[in-house]
């Protein structure tokens, strides 16, 4: 019996979401918000240049609304923390580098023009991540279509007679390329689920909220996705893509 | 066939994504991985469905860009925005 089954998938995801936690503790403190500056002149904030204020020492919050009353040093701070990761999520939804890039530069613009009207209902990246994933499906919808992978409902019913189970003929190096391949293969609304909770490994309720879905209906899109991509990997595995 | 293994298919079919996102009570747990070790395509999903997670997550720990920070590009170009 082979260690995939037997090894416990909840203790095989605690690396990942390990590394979701403290992304998610980097990008936003929990700490409550120690400042308001909403309605507050930018005059009247802490200077730029000083030390127990200065951007890098702050939370995204009190980032937001120092860069909301005008400060481009906060917004700048904003940019540091979060633009590489942003970049990351795109460039798997794209697989352009030079389209991420623009998709990023796009969705940092929209968020400092409008980050006035950031109401603080959800974290500031959540905001931005949602900004850059629509930009980047924007853009996708102006290209023709490629042959996306069945997400079909049913798909797991269909792809279950693995009586013969041959041994795996992929280095980790292919597997990778594989699973890229079937990641950008996925239709637009299923891929952004994939890439935030399987490959960034943010929370369900935090992909969700960034995605702008109910939780039954993120996990739904998830599950056909990650059914999709497994349906490639194995015929992989099978030698039945060669 | 074992009594119940119809039963225990199609559990373990229906609480799969819970499986895999650890959402699964420990009684449940076990009852489909009971399952998986006697059913061979249930055995061969969850197999290449929880090697193909390890294999996403990887993904997520390369890292995707050389050069450059990416802010540098996006400060600059916020510096050309009126203020």
């Amino acid at each position: 019996m082979s260690a995939y089954v037997d090894g416990d998938a909840e203790e095989g995801r605690r690396p990942a979401e390990a590394t979701a936690v403290a992304r998610e503790r980097n990008a936003a403190p929990p700490a409550p918000q120690r400042v308001r500056f909403d309605g507050v002149n930018a005059a009247d904030l802490p200077p730029s240049g000083g030390s127990s204020n200065s951007p890098g020492s702050l939370a995204d919050d009190e980032l937001v609304g120092l860069a909301a009353a005008g400060r481009r040093d906060a917004f700048e701070e904003l940019v540091r923390r979060h633009a590489d990761h942003l970049y990351a999520v795109i460039l798997r939804f794209t697989g352009e580098p030079g389209e991420a890039e623009e998709v990023v530069q796009e969705a940092f613009l929209r968020a400092w023009r409008g980050i006035d009207r950031f109401e603080r209902r959800s974290q500031f990246f959540t905001w931005l991540y949602r900004i850059g994933l629509n930009e980047a499906k924007r853009r996708a919808g102006r290209r023709p279509p490629a042959e996306p992978l069945s997400v079909e409902e049913g798909a797991l019913e269909q792809t279950t007679d693995f009586t013969h189970a041959p041994e795996p003929r992929a280095e980790q190096h292919d597997l990778r390329e594989v699973l890229e391949r079937a990641v950008r293969a996925l239709p637009e609304g299923y891929r952004a689920p994939l890439i935030l909770r399987d490959v960034e490994g943010l929370s369900t309720d935090h992909a969700a909220e960034i995605m702008g879905l109910k939780q039954a209906a993120f996990k739904s899109r998830l599950h056909r996705a990650r059914l999709a991509v497994r349906d490639a990997v194995d015929a992989y595995l099978t030698g039945e893509d060669a | 066939m074992r009594p119940g293994f119809m039963l225990d298919h199609m559990f373990t079919r229906r609480h799969l994504a819970e499986y895999l996102d650890g959402e699964l009570d420990a009684r449940g747990r076990d009852r489909l991985r009971d399952h998986a070790h006697r059913c061979p395509s249930c055995h061969r999903l969850v197999a290449t469905l929880v090697q193909m997670l390890d294999g996403l997550r990887g993904l997520g720990q390369a890292p995707p860009r050389t050069g450059s920070p990416i802010s540098d590009s996006v400060i600059a170009r916020l510096r050309d925005e009126p203020g």
